[in-house]
């Protein structure tokens, strides 16, 4: 590894990079800087000083630092310029899935649903239906009315699910069986 | 005027307003007012579209005296950098002025259109009252209002063709806004309700347009379920535009058939969009129209490169395309290969916070659009990288260009390969790109790139600079050139007071200018208020600290800086966090 000095902002980018015309330009590094520059006394110092100077690069990153420092965090306002709108719009379209995963008896290999798809008890129970293989009994196909869904509940207890509105019992997140 | 010979009475008015209905411009009709007094009365008298592209440039009562006959208006209120929270909440454009206004002069106003402005419910209710023969209601990136409003201009105007509501807050707080379009109603042509945060009663919405022959323009909002698109198709197959609702179901062979042939069902869909939530099981079911689909809208969409790949491909006759940056480089060069009629491109960003999981979508997807799709000409384009070859390429293939939006995410980014600014790029892009009218900067960029802009880009209207340039220089050089600039932003820029001073008078040519965490002084912004009375000097500062703005010494810095030419003087309605410098 190559050792190297230089002069720079504490929290800056280690090796300054030249500008154009030759002056020093330490180019920030958000991902390693922050943490050291908030436990830093001295930094408030440097940003007093730089304002008293004429150094125009000096100045750009003073404001970044003071972007830094006031928020607290490293995301600055309103950058990158994606509308306030459309940000809101990604969170709740992104599809938030409510997963469980249902194995059957006798079938191996499990499958998952997504309860969000789902607005009743009948609608998973159509699509339970629809991903396991009916059984056949006597020679009959039997239908779905014959399976019986249950789930493990907190207690470690396997219950019969239909009992609880359908609304609440969305909010567990818990592995069904079909027997 | 040739003295003494009013050739202006050569013809009679009506004669003159006949061939200025020909001019289709303002501009035009601005310059053939000034020719001489007689064309001044009869242009006024005749004008019956008006563009006012800032609230407070004009007062509402001047506007509407002198244009009495107008019959639609379009008009515009906080500043661009509002939409990224960079302008205070409260900071102005509140729409009851005008309404108020035109409410008394323009009794027969029929089309209303307003961006980025505060609109009440009192102004929604006045409108619905007070127009006899309203048809058009355009409100976009507008707050204020609650479906409350909505109820009192579905509830009253008759004849209302167009309520299209694109991305606005609005408060939800009326359900049933929507049964209050009479029974009787039936005028209905465009109804785009997607910003929309609640409920819709769907079998309410299903009777509305059943009722409506017209309707070209459907966009719903998130909450209208897949199921229920079905019967909302079935009821307007002669629909041109369409937003769906919620895109996502568990896969049920029946309702993917339904949609199937509801959607073929709409033999006119040019353009589509809306798609929430969409996954790659409902997609198959709009193949039967991508052929004929002009504007396609996946930007809301967290589908994968993939399902959007086989998407697209069947769209050959797109001209406009917005879509995620899933759609990675991959994607876009079978978008290149597949769309040969394509104008417009914007890739948005799907994750612009973090960089949770590396998205392959640089340089190359530019490129291989810029060179496959020979009739594009605005692009808005989020990514990580960027190399000056890669722009000069795309400036290469794309003389054309009208709109070029580039976004490098993390700021003061350079050429990744030479690790170069990132000025040779753009520069390529304006000395090729003769009628470029907008232009948004991003990257490691010095003054250079300025000099080349100030130099030739001689079309460009609205220029977007953030976190560029090494001094006063680079402002200089946009200021002194750049000849038909109107709307100029700046944020994190370290451009100070004396380009500022130096270029005062072309602040008057230019509609706006906008400088945020800059290097601007209030003294020198208090010599610019004195030195130009037709502008308006707003400082803005939200960190009340210390004294009064009025009290504060000349080098006490500014936040954020708005200056707007003005024929209105100081507005009145300034928050708090507004000084207006005189």
């Amino acid at each position: 590894m190559e050792l190297e000095l230089g002069l720079a902002l504490p929290g800056s980018d280690r090796t300054p990079e030249l500008g154009v015309h030759g002056e020093k330009r330490a180019s920030l590094c958000r991902k390693r800087g922050v943490d050291e520059m908030l436990a830093k006394a001295t930094l408030p110092l440097f940003i007093q000083k730089d304002n008293d100077e004429d150094g125009d690069d000096d100045s750009r990153q003073s404001k970044h630092l003071q972007e830094l420092n006031f928020s607290g965090s490293r995301v600055l306002v309103g950058w990158p310029p994606v509308k306030m709108w459309r940000r809101k719009s990604d969170d709740c379209g992104r599809r938030r899935a409510n997963c469980v995963k249902v194995n059957m008896e006798g079938v191996a290999i499990g499958r998952k649903v997504d309860l969000c798809l789902h607005d009743s008890y009948q609608a998973l129970f159509l699509t339970l239906g629809q991903m396991f293989p009916k059984k056949q009994h006597d020679g009959e196909e039997s239908d779905a009315a014959y399976y019986k869904v249950t789930y493990e509940d907190e207690d470690g207890d396997w219950m019969l699910v239909g009992d609880v509105p359908w609304e609440l019992s969305v909010l567990k997140h818990q592995h069904k069986k079909a027997k | 005027m040739v003295g003494g010979f009013r050739w202006a009475a050569m013809f009679p008015d009506e004669v003159w307003e006949h061939v200025f209905s020909f001019l289709p411009a303002d501009a035009d009709r601005n310059a053939a007012a000034l020719v001489c007094r007689a064309w001044y009365r009869i242009e006024r008298r005749s004008r019956w579209r008006v563009f006012v592209g800032n609230c407070y440039a004009v007062e509402p009562a001047a506007a509407v005296r002198r244009f009495p006959e107008v019959r639609a208006a379009a008009i515009k209120g906080k500043p661009h950098f509002a939409d990224f929270n960079l302008v205070p909440s409260d900071w102005g454009g509140g729409a009851e002025a005008w309404v108020e206004a035109m409410a008394e002069g323009w009794p027969h106003l029929e089309e209303l259109r307003l961006k980025r402005m505060v609109v009440s419910d009192d102004c929604l209710e006045l409108i619905a009252r007070c127009f006899k023969n309203f048809k058009v209601l355009s409100l976009v990136s507008c707050e204020g209002f609650s479906t409350a409003g909505l109820a009192a201009i579905a509830a009253n105007c008759r004849n209302l063709r167009e309520l299209d509501l694109h991305e606005n807050e609005v408060e939800d707080n009326c359900l049933h806004w929507m049964s209050h379009f009479p029974e009787s109603f039936a005028s209905l042509v465009t109804l785009n309700i997607a910003c929309l945060e609640g409920e819709v009663n769907v079998s309410v919405l299903e009777r509305l347009i059943g009722r409506c022959p017209n309707l070209k323009t459907l966009r719903l909002n998130h909450s209208v379920p897949l199921e229920r698109l079905v019967g909302l198709l079935h009821r307007v197959p002669q629909l041109v535009d369409l937003g769906t609702g919620k895109f996502a179901a568990q896969h049920h062979p029946e309702l993917f058939s339904k949609l199937e042939s509801a959607i073929a069902g709409c033999k006119n869909l040019k353009s589509l969009s809306g798609f929430w939530e969409a996954g790659p099981t409902y997609l198959p079911a709009i193949y039967s129209v991508c052929e004929g689909l002009t504007s396609l809208n996946l930007s809301y969409a967290t589908l994968q490169g993939p399902e959007l790949i086989k998407l697209i491909s069947r769209c050959k006759n797109l001209q406009r395309l917005w879509v995620m940056d899933l759609i990675e480089d991959d994607g876009l060069i079978a978008v290149a290969a597949s769309c040969k009629l394509l104008q417009e491109l914007r890739v948005f960003p799907s994750d612009p916070y973090g960089a949770a999981q590396p998205i392959s979508l640089t340089e190359h997807g530019l490129v291989a659009i810029s060179a496959g799709c020979p009739m594009l000409h605005s692009v808005l384009y989020f990514c990580r990288q960027m190399t000056n070859a890669a722009l000069l390429t795309v400036a290469k293939n794309c003389p054309n260009f009208t709109c070029f939006r580039l976004c490098i995410m993390e700021p003061h980014t350079p050429d990744y390969i030479t690790r170069q600014p990132l000025d040779a790029g753009f520069s390529a892009i304006v000395e090729s790109c003769k009628h470029l009218r907008r232009l948004s900067l991003s990257g490691l960029l010095t003054d250079l790139v300025f000099k080349s802009i100030g130099a030739s880009a001689n079309c460009l209207e609205m220029l977007s600079v953030a976190f560029a340039g090494d001094g006063d220089a680079g402002l200089h050089y946009i200021l002194s050139g750049c000849k038909n600039l109107r709307k100029l932003e700046i944020r994190d820029c370290p451009f100070g007071d004396k380009p500022l001073l130096d270029n005062a008078a072309k602040l008057e040519t230019m509609r706006s200018l906008w400088m945020s965490s800059c290097s601007v002084t209030l003294g020198a912004c208090r010599q610019l208020a004195r030195k130009m009375p037709l502008l308006n000097v707003e400082v803005i500062n939200e960190r009340k600290r210390g004294l009064p703005l009025e009290l504060q010494p000349d080098n006490c810095p500014v936040e954020k800086l708005y200056i707007y030419r003005t024929v209105a003087g100081p507005r009145s309605d300034t928050p708090s966090c507004v000084w207006i410098l005189r």
